[in-house]
């Protein structure tokens, strides 16, 4: 059936006028990956205070997000994005916040160099923990430990705090610059990392009698950020424009190095692709920001750059929320650029009674009976099942006006109504076609001078584009041979063809400026082939 | 030993004819009259025994119902022969030999007058005269006795200057042709015998008359002229015809002036003209019940007239000329033959196309610039299809063993207008080794200079249906220089291009690419590399059999690439002129050339020396290797010299070319056939499926391979190169495509699917016996009310039939 189908199908059947195709990327422009994070719909938070130092979100939901700027510590739903609260009970700039497993109680660090313990919902600072000499730049839970605290700052010294207790429980001596980053360890609450301005990152192990670390390893710059990878094994170090990553359990070996950021790293976190349940299951992605404005979507398994979003000012912290709905992104001049996933319908928790499976019966609709309205109406709107055979109703073939027009053989009318479009790439279509049927050039002997008008003025915008210059100037030639006593007589047409005079010279411009570039160039092409 | 299998015929050189019962057609098809079945347009059988193209083909008509399954019927042939068939059988049942071609025939009274001992024809014959020892040809209408298998001597009708079809009313009572300018109308006697002379008008019009129309009820006759004018006679022949026919008229003999729009005092009571059609008129028909009348010409539309009022309807879009048209005795189909080899078949009122018996498209008409061009033809060898381009911008696929059109690929879609100049045209069809991929290469001749361009297009299909859909367009791909071929590699997928400005290109697929990048979703075909040698005009390329090695012709030079790399690997020797084509015989080390031209060439290079092997002066069509062995052939051209001929001494009747089968070692052919219209020719060896011709196996054993030649008219006949009895070249019946006979269904059962067996005969004995009819659907339910069967029973085999037929579409 099918095949007399297609025997048929070219018998009566009539092709609307098509333009010619556009050359498609050879490279999808969305990979899936890249379509993921550009399918969280951005956010502006405007008008903080100063940089923003530091982005943390809260392990609970709903995960509210706590942005350290100038001396005020605000935070976030991360669902609207509106203010949930602020914290104010600073004395200098908060540098660095962090939540605690439960998210009911939140570190924050500041430049005077104390450590304070804020309730969420009261936002009373409960502990204040005073021993650094100098700023504090990070303040970290432990894993799972919600009695401790880790800190460190530009004394070059790292504290590990019991926070009940408002004591230094150990002070770690080593590295010999400011300490301006560190992580605990996802997978044990006594390991830490932390990274200095000395170029290096130190492994601690509190359990360690000596205070000394565990393991070092030398990113090569000044170190921003640093973190452990969520297995826990591999370290991500942040420093000058390049994130490396270390392999921890074969002694601190360098991994991978990505330097696809053009000024400092900033800030890196993980983040997560992938649908939960999904046919792809949940993978980790490092995100990294830089000064120069570019958040990278780093893949450590393939060792790849998937995706990188660019922002428009320098960027200072990013976060990634535990439900992988929300990202947030913290620049230099106070914005922060949030993004969030549309939750689709069906991802939302489904409440079931579950007394209810039972008595499904009862709820049945109503039998429709022929005195209901919609017993008319009934299975109009019927959606085919997956195995149903459909009868798929013949595609009807839209035809403008000019295909109409085409049709009747009325070359000008259609013609001057492809002109009076708004479609450069129809009226294109047209001329081929026209030129087909070997009418072009009559159609513009014929125009009278309003739409001879109308086809310089299109002439003047498109003849110069790559797309449509082949056919167009070539075509204009011609209208200038044949019209020419017309436009000589005509005010308008001759502005007309001003306009076009002067767009060429601008096209001709363009060109010789590209051939001496490509002058330039050539030489040096010819130079690196000879050197391979 | 392998039969000849012959096919690709035209089904549209004479009209065809429909059986009494509609479902079937017989169509005259060469030597042959074929017949397919209507309801699925495939060939059931065929008449054989003409040893010239048959002309006429002429169904008995049954005179009452009951006979409609009644199968005779009569052909003439340019064989010289009238011959009576049971096309049921089918079985020749008599033969009539008046030695004259017949170019036409007509049997007035065919069904059999009680009255008239013989029965009579009017044939249309090509008279050969000496005069002053030069052969002169005209054209004759005679009279044939066929009861008693003579020409009635005498009875000259007329003499034209070229043998006129004749057309015969519906009722049988005249006969027509035109002259020129002039339509000559005879009548037919009620009662015949041989001697009766028949009386004749003449109709006269300024205009070459090509086609006209006689009204099957009134005295209508319709005509239409070159200029695309239709002329409607009313009342023809009032004074010279009613005379003798006892009734009278009741008109007055009528004046001139009364007589609008009538010539020359012609016996005619109006003439009226319509004028729709731009070009000459083709097709005249009147409806049967006389209140349509249609016509078609060059434009391919079906027009239909409302007689009394001119009003017009139209079936647009066929695409080709028509050429003829035929009704059916059911009057519910009819069908239109297409300059294009296609007879559609139409649901009558709503002028709907039901099916379409596709034979092979013939060769385009291509201006003449494009005529170098070669035949636009691809073989697909594994399954035995052919590729060709059509004129309606398509790609016909034609299977070879089935003699059947498969399917058509629209290239470019563009809506084409039979009677326009070509603007737009397919120049090359390529297709890889394996037939999943096609190529073609379309030009759109420019206007003046402006508008010109060139499009390679890639087509991919993903099983063997051959439905291709298109993967990739590439715009000028050689800026704006035309490709002079396309040719894939043997086993992957990459392709190269060669144009005349002096470049080629190796495409890839990006399949072929990169396959486990998930970034690239989309295949397409880039390209890969380009290459040119010392910017000559790049005319033919090939890949040899392991696709390792890329033959490139730069004009006259052979050059060796390395395809990957895109390398220059050699270059071997120069022929006098231009090479049009290359090709690598087999995994051999010979390469073969052609070139045309002042001083055309066949010849054949060892790569191993890098030099010619041995060549011939011989102007080569086309080339075919095969694919394991070293031998090729080649379609040479005869020159055109008939001392040349002579010399010869063969017989080369109307055969202007030669097949030769060489052992590329041996400069000395191994076998030779001569070839019809081989002007445009192409050949191609296939492989051989052994189930798909099995049937024309007589012993059993498999032949390596078999050769397809294909000629100027698409005509076609493949056969075993290496087999030594073929050159007698004996015709064997090739085996016919048995269709099952489907019964068509009408009424109640054309709706809702048959009903069930159990209810047809439990409410058998209740039905009145009724008159059998053509539609089940008032048989069914006719008789009184009380005797149908009661509703509930119809109700649930109506559903269960609905159910069914559901079923029955899901398959």
């Amino acid at each position: 059936m099918a095949e007399d189908l297609q025997l048929q199908s070219h018998v009566g059947k009539s092709f609307p006028i098509k333009p010619k195709l556009k050359p498609k990327a050879r490279t999808l422009l969305q990979t899936p990956e890249s379509k993921y994070w550009s399918s969280f719909k951005p956010h502006q938070i405007p008008n903080l205070v100063s940089s923003i130092q530091s982005l943390d979100f809260s392990p609970n939901p709903p995960h509210l997000f706590a942005a350290a700027h100038s001396a005020s510590l605000t935070l976030f739903s991360s669902k609207t994005f509106t203010q949930h609260s602020v914290i104010n009970s600073f004395k200098d700039v908060v540098t660095c916040s962090s939540f605690r497993s439960d998210g009911s109680l939140l570190a924050a660090s500041d430049v005077s160099g104390l450590v304070q313990v804020f309730d969420v919902k009261t936002r009373t600072p409960l502990r204040r923990l005073r021993s650094h000499a100098r700023p504090v730049r990070f303040v970290k839970y432990p894993f799972l430990d919600k009695l401790h605290l880790m800190s460190g700052g530009d004394d070059g010294v790292v504290k590990y705090w019991d926070v009940a207790g408002e004591s230094v429980l150990s002070n770690l001596l080593g590295h010999k610059d400011y300490v301006r980053c560190g992580d605990c360890s996802p997978v044990n609450a006594e390991m830490f990392v932390t990274g200095s301005y000395d170029h290096t990152v130190k492994l601690w192990d509190v359990r360690v009698e000596n205070s000394r670390s565990v393991m070092e390893v030398n990113h090569g710059k000044p170190i921003e950020d640093v973190m452990f990878l969520p297995s826990g094994g591999l370290l991500a170090t942040a420093g000058g424009n390049s994130v490396k990553i270390w392999d921890l359990i074969g002694g601190g070996k360098m991994v991978y190095s990505m330097e696809n950021h053009n000024k400092t790293v900033t800030s890196i976190c993980t983040g997560r692709v992938g649908k939960e349940g999904g046919d792809e299951a949940m993978q980790y992605r490092i995100l990294s920001v830089a000064l120069d404005g570019y958040m990278k979507v780093f893949d450590y398994g393939k060792m790849k750059v998937t995706h990188s979003m660019r922002f428009p000012a320098p960027l200072m912290s990013v976060a990634f929320s535990p439900d992988c709905m929300t990202r947030v992104v913290g620049s230099s001049n106070g914005i922060i650029f949030a993004g969030r996933k549309k939750k689709k319908e069906n991802d939302e928790p489904v409440v079931r009674n579950f007394w209810s499976l039972g008595r499904v019966e009862e709820h049945r609709k109503p039998t429709l009976r022929p005195s209901y309205y919609r017993y008319f109406q009934r299975g109009q709107s019927e959606k085919p099942k997956e195995w149903d055979y459909v009868v798929a109703r013949p595609k009807k073939v839209k035809l403008g006006e000019h295909d109409k027009l085409l049709k009747k053989f009325r070359h000008k009318e259609a013609f001057v109504s492809v002109l009076n479009g708004k479609n450069p790439e129809n009226v294109v279509a047209v001329m081929e076609e026209l030129v087909c049927r070997r009418k072009l050039l009559k159609c513009v002997s014929n125009l009278d001078n309003e739409e001879l008008g109308l086809l310089l003025g299109f002439m003047q915008k498109y003849s110069t584009a790559p797309r449509y210059s082949g056919l167009l100037m070539g075509l204009m030639k011609k209208v200038l041979e044949t019209r020419a006593e017309d436009i000589k007589s005509s005010d308008a047409l001759k502005g007309h063809i001003r306009n076009l005079k002067r767009s060429v010279e601008e096209e001709i411009r363009i060109q010789q400026s590209l051939q001496e570039i490509q002058g330039i160039i050539s030489p040096l092409l010819r130079i690196a082939g000879r050197g391979i | 030993m392998v039969n000849m299998i012959r096919g690709g015929r035209s089904y549209v050189s004479s009209p065809p004819a429909f059986s009494n019962d509609a479902k079937r057609l017989l169509v005259c098809t060469a030597n042959t009259v074929s017949i397919f079945s209507t309801s699925t347009a495939l060939q059931t059988s065929s008449l054989e025994g003409h040893t010239a193209p048959v002309t006429t083909v002429i169904v008995v008509p049954a005179s009452s119902p009951a006979s409609n399954i009644l199968c005779y019927c009569w052909t003439a042939s340019l064989d010289g022969t009238i011959r009576y068939w049971d096309f049921s059988v089918p079985e020749l049942l008599k033969t009539i030999n008046i030695k004259i071609p017949i170019y036409s025939m007509v049997i007035p009274y065919l069904l059999g007058n009680e009255k008239q001992p013989y029965l009579f024809a009017y044939v249309s014959l090509k008279v050969t005269r000496e005069i002053d020892s030069k052969k002169h040809n005209s054209g004759q209408i005679c009279k044939c006795n066929l009861t008693e298998s003579r020409l009635v001597g005498g009875m000259t009708l007329a003499e034209t200057k070229v043998p006129e079809p004749i057309t015969i009313s519906s009722s049988g009572k005249y006969l027509g042709i035109t002259k020129h300018q002039r339509l000559s109308i005879w009548k037919v006697p009620d009662t015949e015998t041989e001697r009766i002379t028949l009386k004749k008008i003449t109709l006269h019009h300024t205009k070459r008359m090509t086609v006209h129309a006689f009204h099957p009820i009134q005295r209508i006759v319709a005509a239409g002229d070159s200029t695309g004018r239709i002329l409607i006679w009313r009342g023809f022949g009032d004074k010279t015809f009613t005379s003798d026919e006892g009734l009278v008229s009741g008109k007055i003999p009528s004046n001139d002036e009364e007589k609008p729009g009538v010539r020359d005092n012609d016996d005619a009571d109006s003439c009226t003209t319509w004028h729709w059609h731009s070009s000459e008129v083709n097709v005249l028909f009147f409806s049967s019940d006389g209140a349509y009348l249609y016509s078609g010409g060059k434009e391919g539309v079906l027009v239909v007239w409302q007689l009394d009022t001119g009003k017009k309807k139209f079936l647009p879009r066929i695409g080709s000329p028509l050429l003829c048209y035929t009704v059916s005795p059911d009057t519910s189909l009819s069908s239109i033959s297409c300059a294009d080899n296609q007879i559609h078949l139409l649901k009558m009122p709503s002028l709907e196309i039901l099916k379409s018996i596709s034979g092979i498209k013939f060769s385009c008409s291509l201006p003449e610039e494009y005529e170098s061009f070669g035949s636009g033809v691809a073989f697909d060898h594994s399954s035995a299809l052919v590729a060709l381009r059509t004129d309606n911008y398509c790609v016909q696929f034609y299977s070879l063993f089935d003699d059947l059109g498969i399917s058509e690929v629209q290239v470019c879609e563009r809506n084409h207008q039979p009677g326009d100049d070509v603007t737009v045209v397919v120049t090359l069809v390529a297709l890889s080794q394996d037939g999943s991929i096609m190529s073609t290469v379309e030009v759109k001749l420019a206007e003046e200079g402006i508008g010109g361009l060139i499009c390679l297009k890639f087509w991919a299909s993903e099983s063997q249906n051959k439905k291709f859909t298109l993967s990739t367009i590439i715009y000028e791909p050689h800026r704006d220089a035309r490709i002079s071929a396309v040719a894939f590699h043997p086993t992957r997928r990459v392709a190269v291009s060669s144009s005349y400005g002096g470049d080629f290109k190796v495409w890839v697929c990006n399949d072929e690419l990169e396959q486990k990048d998930v970034m690239l979703q989309s295949s397409g075909w880039t390209c890969h590399a380009v290459g040119s040698y010392k910017k000559k005009a790049i005319t033919a390329a090939a890949f040899s059999a392991d696709g390792s090695i890329l033959a490139v012709a730069a004009e006259t030079v052979i050059t060796l690439w390395d395809p990957d790399k895109n390398v220059l690997l050699a270059v071997i020797g120069e022929t006098l002129t231009p090479i049009v084509t290359l090709s690598f015989v087999g995994k051999s080390e010979f390469l073969v050339a052609a070139s045309w031209g002042s001083k055309p060439q066949l010849s054949v290079w060892t790569m191993s020396k890098l030099s010619v092997s041995w060549s011939y002066m011989l102007h080569v069509e086309a080339i075919a290797c095969a694919a394991d062995l070293s031998s090729f052939v080649a379609l040479a051209l005869l020159p055109e010299l008939s001392k040349c001929q002579e010399s010869i001494g063969t017989n080369f009747q109307g055969k202007d070319g030669v097949i030769l089968l060489f052992n590329a070692t041996d400069p000395v052919p191994v076998a030779t056939w001569s070839a019809r219209k081989a002007k445009g020719g192409a050949l191609a060896f296939l492989q051989v499926n052994p189930s798909s011709i099995e049937d024309n196996i007589s012993d059993g054993k498999l032949p390596q391979a078999l050769l397809a030649y294909m000629n100027g008219d698409h005509e076609y006949v493949l056969f075993d190169p290496y087999c030594e009895e073929i050159h007698e070249l004996n015709v064997i019946p090739q085996k016919d495509l048995v269709v099952p006979e489907e019964r068509r269904q009408f009424g109640y059962a054309s709706i809702y699917g048959e009903l069930p067996e159990f209810e047809l005969k439990r409410n058998q004995t209740l039905w009145v016996p009724s008159v059998p009819s053509e539609k089940p659907w008032e048989t069914i339910f006719s008789g009184s009310s009380h005797n149908l069967p009661p509703l509930t029973k119809l109700c649930s085999a109506f559903l269960e039939s609905l159910l069914e037929k559901r079923t029955a579409a899901v398959e």
